[in-house]
């Protein structure tokens, strides 16, 4: 399966950054074809500014900074996202590239005469998120869990209508002893794996 | 009371900024009231997390730049917090969800008590107030799960007092809005806030 791996933690050695690699390494040799984005070490700009707020109905071709991220969107059939959970939610660098990238005609379109919008990245159809958390699963739960209704909700929407969200997370981070950790280093390649089948 | 009022739209001439400066105004009418006006795409604040900044972050002193050292003196007087922004993917937009976590740190929204559990340091804050723009209508908007605005009234609620109170304001289905109904709910929203600030800046 044609994967896109994007990944968003600023420091290497970290955790997070095993997690990626043993998830890229693993997805490889299960034959997949992996794309890997790291955003922090491509310098991604995060921040919608207001031109290109103006640009929002217009086609792509008005944004050619983002040709690359709207041909990796049109390429994937799946997209395995690697970060920690930050104050309930995806990180601002992750954030502000579903902000950016998943625009008019790529993740959406608006039919003329219509006034909702159409799905259009009919071409994804798993979404597989890995993240860890500080929290208890019982704290997020308390909190509604923001960060995994916006992957498996709001941006699943846009995605084929048989497309597969999978939430693949390590809870009470803080608390977790280095057996724990290695416990799900240990596990994670074949259930990314399961998750894209 | 202290107010502090964040923008997280980018554009000056948005409907959101329209509703960010009414609010302004009407507060900063009432004398009782000191409004911190912070307007984040103007002030050019830094959307992501930098390396340095989440290496600090572990320590004793996570504020490693002037920039958010100056937004988290702002955050430990405030006593009312109130945030306008446009809902995008259900969620914060990047920048202001960039706001809470380089700010939001250790020492300034949070801290470890002697169990090394965490436990909130924002006891100040007494009110958390969301005014947002939705694209979509109210029911996709609740189906979908609503995400900002529970990271704003349950986890950073979670940094502040028990008392500290929430309200919300969402105008849906933006797109299909008339002028009327845009001009109504801001008189409302301004009107709303104005009143629930009024009433507990007379408590001690």
């Amino acid at each position: 399966m044609k994967t896109l791996v994007v990944y968003a933690h600023p420091v290497e050695g970290s955790f997070n950054s095993c997690v990626r690699d043993v998830v890229v390494e693993y997805l490889s040799q299960q034959n997949h074809e992996v794309r890997l984005r790291d955003l922090y070490a491509e310098n991604f700009d995060p921040f919608l500014s207001a031109n290109e707020r103006a640009l929002h109905h217009t086609p792509p071709s008005t944004r050619p900074e983002l040709a690359r991220d709207v041909e990796d969107l049109r390429w994937c059939e799946a997209i395995v996202f690697v970060y920690p959970t930050w104050w309930s939610g995806l990180p601002a660098m992750l954030k502000g590239w579903i902000d950016r990238t998943w625009m008019n005609e790529v993740a959406w379109v608006l039919p003329s005469g219509a006034n909702t919008i159409r799905p259009q990245l009919i071409n994804i159809r798993r979404l597989v998120a890995v993240t860890t958390h500080g929290s208890s699963k019982f704290v997020n739960a308390m909190q509604g869990e923001p960060g995994k209704r916006i992957i498996s909700r709001s941006i699943r929407v846009m995605c084929n209508k048989f497309c597969r969200a999978r939430w693949i997370a390590l809870y009470s981070l803080d608390n977790s002893t280095p057996a724990d950790r290695e416990k799900h280093l240990a596990t994670i390649g074949q259930r990314v794996v399961r998750a894209l089948r | 009371m202290n107010i502090v009022v964040v923008l997280g739209h980018p554009s000056a001439d948005s409907y959101c900024a329209a509703i960010f400066e009414r609010i302004i105004r009407a507060l900063e009418a009432r004398p009782a009231h000191s409004v911190t006006a912070i307007r984040l795409a103007d002030e050019k604040f830094v959307t992501a997390m930098s390396s340095a900044e989440r290496v600090a972050y572990e320590t004793g002193e996570p504020l490693i730049c002037a920039e958010t050292k100056r937004h988290a003196e702002f955050l430990q007087r405030a006593e009312a917090l109130i945030f306008v922004y446009p809902t995008w993917w259900s969620g914060l937009p990047a920048q202001l969800k960039g706001w809470l976590e380089r700010v939001f740190v250790l020492g300034v929204a949070f801290r470890f008590n002697d169990n090394n559990k965490i436990r909130p340091n924002l006891n100040n804050v007494r009110h958390i107030i969301g005014v947002s723009t939705y694209g979509s209508p109210w029911r996709y908007v609740k189906l979908i799960n609503d995400n900002g605005r529970r990271t704003l009234t349950r986890a950073i609620r979670m940094s502040t007092g028990l008392r500290t109170r929430t309200m919300w304001r969402g105008i849906y289905a933006l797109d299909t809005c008339t002028q009327q109904q845009r001009e109504k709910f801001v008189t409302d929203t301004v009107q709303k806030i104005v009143k629930r600030l009024e009433k507990s800046a007379h408590k001690p």
